[in-house]
């Protein structure tokens, strides 16, 4: 699947990214955000995402690599 | 780094000062055994003694119906294991569908050994009624187990009502007030209960320490076999400093109760007067005129809880949530699943627990974040 970045236009090609984009947007959603307009979008740092992406992993979730 | 906004009190709660400093000298120099006979222990023993004084008078019991155990979960265990496995008399167990988990395994461990498990229904509200109970039970009941205050949602059960019906049927009571102790007033005379779980850290104490009521002249077998510790109930050496740090910080929780719940009943007052406000579309859960102060349960309509605990957490702010989401489903809550309340709304819970050391500035800025992630 070919993702952009809605915000820069960026493609997307790691699952996890996207895995985040429905974890903390809605997992409904269509329109994703590459992880740093994610960050800028959510008012906070990309290491704070990464930290949320190992942490999905370790409870298992599917939607991450 | 972001100031953390604490806001999840139903999940564990910060250690007081008070209690941290009275435990300190136990960790420390007061390292004795306090089973052992010689005057090095004698100050130790006399810290048990007080401490078990001290919790009993907070709750109306005598020194000797309180017995000490690792927390809730193992007095809840205790409790429900111990009268249901402990003789030949098959009568059964009555216990409701919104229990905590150490309650509800508990009961299906028992149920597994082929004794009688009933759970309750319970209303929209999250309570347990008396004409519920009525119903279900008779004089093969054994045991009803119905906690004090719900975790999830806060309401409050009408213990002292049940207990009236279980007892007319010939039948113990155990209540699981994990949630309540601390925090409302609990006398176990006035609820009349047999047995009674509570934990430390629920209320400003240590983690690992709590302790089971049980009722004078009621019979029930040991937990753990070994010393002669807790009147031979419950072997194993005390935790002395934890013991010691629970009944400072239940002290001073049932000190400042009414201070406390008032200015928590403020601070809740004012976060859903915020929502309504900002027009944000949703339910409050739990009991409309009985509920745990600042226990908060949040439905938001058409949303995840979890998406919004991430996006509180991105902000400092920690909350539960009552749903959790895998890529595929969405797992409800039991308690939301046993109100009835509307997958659209269900999947979108997480549950504020506001405690004595949150401030309203905290508050405004946790309704700040919803609205600004809920819009």
């Amino acid at each position: 699947m070919e993702t952009k970045c809605i915000v820069c236009g960026k493609e997307i090609v790691d699952r996890d990214t996207i895995g985040l984009n429905k974890k903390l947007i809605g997992k409904n959603i269509v329109e994703f955000y590459c992880i740093e307009c994610l960050a800028v979008y959510l008012d906070c740092t990309v290491s704070d995402l990464v930290d949320k992406i190992e942490e999905f992993k370790e409870e298992g979730c599917t939607l991450f690599q | 780094m972001k100031h953390m906004i604490y806001a999840d009190n139903a999940a564990t709660t910060k250690l007081s000062k008070e209690a941290l400093s009275a435990m300190m000298p136990y960790l420390e120099e007061e390292y004795g055994n306090a089973s052992q006979p010689y005057s090095f222990s004698r100050t130790v023993k006399k810290a048990v003694k007080k401490a078990r004084e001290t919790i009993a008078s907070c709750i109306n019991a005598l020194p000797e119906e309180i017995f000490f155990t690792s927390g809730g979960t193992e007095s809840d265990n205790w409790a429900l294991k111990s009268i249901m496995c402990s003789n030949e008399d098959t009568r059964g167990l009555l216990t409701s569908g919104i229990e905590h988990h150490a309650i509800l395994k508990s009961a299906e461990s028992i149920k597994k050994m082929g004794i009688p498990v009933s759970f309750l229904p319970v209303n929209a509200e999250g309570i347990v009624t008396p004409d519920i109970l009525e119903r279900e039970i008779n004089n093969k009941t054994k045991l009803v187990s119905i906690m004090l205050s719900n975790n999830e949602i806060g309401s409050i059960q009408p213990v002292k009502e049940l207990t009236g019906i279980a007892h007319s049927n010939g039948a113990l009571f155990h209540t699981d007030a994990v949630q309540a102790v601390g925090h409302i007033e609990v006398d176990v005379i006035s609820l009349g209960v047999d047995m009674l779980s509570a934990s430390a850290h629920k209320f400003n104490g240590p983690k690992g320490v709590g302790f089971l009521y049980v009722r004078k002249g009621s019979k029930i077998a040991p937990f753990l076999d070994g010393g002669a510790q807790e009147f031979g109930m419950r072997a194993g050496t005390e935790n002395v400093a934890a013991i010691v740090g629970m009944a400072v910080a239940l002290k001073e929780n049932i000190t400042s109760l009414e201070k406390s719940t008032s200015f928590i009943l403020e601070m809740e007052n004012m976060l859903l007067d915020r929502l309504t406000v900002s027009g944000v579309d949703f339910i409050r859960n739990g009991a409309k005129d009985n509920c745990a102060p600042g226990n908060i349960s949040l439905s938001f309509r058409g949303l995840e809880g979890e998406m919004l605990l991430h996006r509180l957490d991105l902000k400092g702010i920690c909350v539960s949530t009552g749903a959790a989401c895998d890529s595929k489903n969405t797992r409800i809550s039991h308690v939301l699943r046993a109100i009835g309340l509307d997958d659209e709304y269900a999947t979108g819970t997480i549950r504020i627990s506001l405690g004595k050391n949150n401030t309203p500035e905290e508050v405004n800025k946790i309704a700040d974040a919803i609205i600004s992630i809920v819009q």
